[in-house]
């Protein structure tokens, strides 16, 4: 497991249910992949970091943190 | 159309050629193999443009690249073992499989050749000192 963790799960949620699919394109990425997120399983580059605090409207730290 | 039916055309594309071409070799047709895969490649990338959902990103290449890795890794090990082998044997009782465990050992060698120009080449168009 990473120590970068996240808040997608609950970002989703604050955005009216937002699907992972909705999420998923606008992310510009595949919905195998916000799950993988949500499930801490994987860690996003740095551009699609943004783009999905993007989608969000908020910044990376909302999203993304480092638990060092 | 949605990637669940591009994965069901895309199976059925790979059986057809499969079965075509498993048909076309031993019942002699040499000629068969290469068209109809050609055909194949291009009836899957006219059927991948019509997904509207995003198929590949960074993740899927991330776990191609491992996978590939992995299977270099295995597959040159394997060779220069095997091939090693043979090439003992060679020296004993079995003088004729001398020529394919050096055949082995030569294709491992090429292997690693182009991985090693590869990675100097991606080395060099990331940038920094690999």
């Amino acid at each position: 497991m990473t120590r970068i963790t996240n808040r997608i799960r609950r970002l989703r949620f604050d955005h009216s249910e937002m699907t992972q699919e909705e999420l998923a394109q606008r992310a510009g990425c595949t919905r195998q992949t916000i799950i993988a997120l949500e499930q801490g399983k994987y860690v996003p580059s740095i551009e699609l970091a943004f783009k999905i605090a993007l989608a969000f409207g908020v910044t990376l730290e909302e999203v993304f943190q480092y638990e060092g | 159309m949605s990637y669940n039916t591009y994965r069901f055309w895309k199976l059925l594309v790979i059986i057809i050629v499969a079965i075509l071409v498993g048909w076309a070799v031993p019942s002699g047709y040499a000629f068969i193999p290469v068209p109809v895969a050609v055909i194949g490649m291009g009836i899957l990338y006219i059927i991948k443009r019509g997904v509207k959902e995003i198929v590949i990103d960074e993740r899927t290449y991330n776990i191609a690249n491992r996978a590939s890795r992995m299977a270099f890794q295995t597959v040159t090990l394997a060779m220069v073992l095997i091939g090693a082998t043979l090439v003992a044997l060679s020296y004993g009782k079995h003088p004729g499989v001398g020529p394919m465990g050096l055949t082995l050992i030569y294709s491992a060698a090429g292997l690693m050749a182009v991985y090693l120009i590869s990675y100097v080449y991606y080395g060099k168009k990331v940038g920094g000192k690999s």
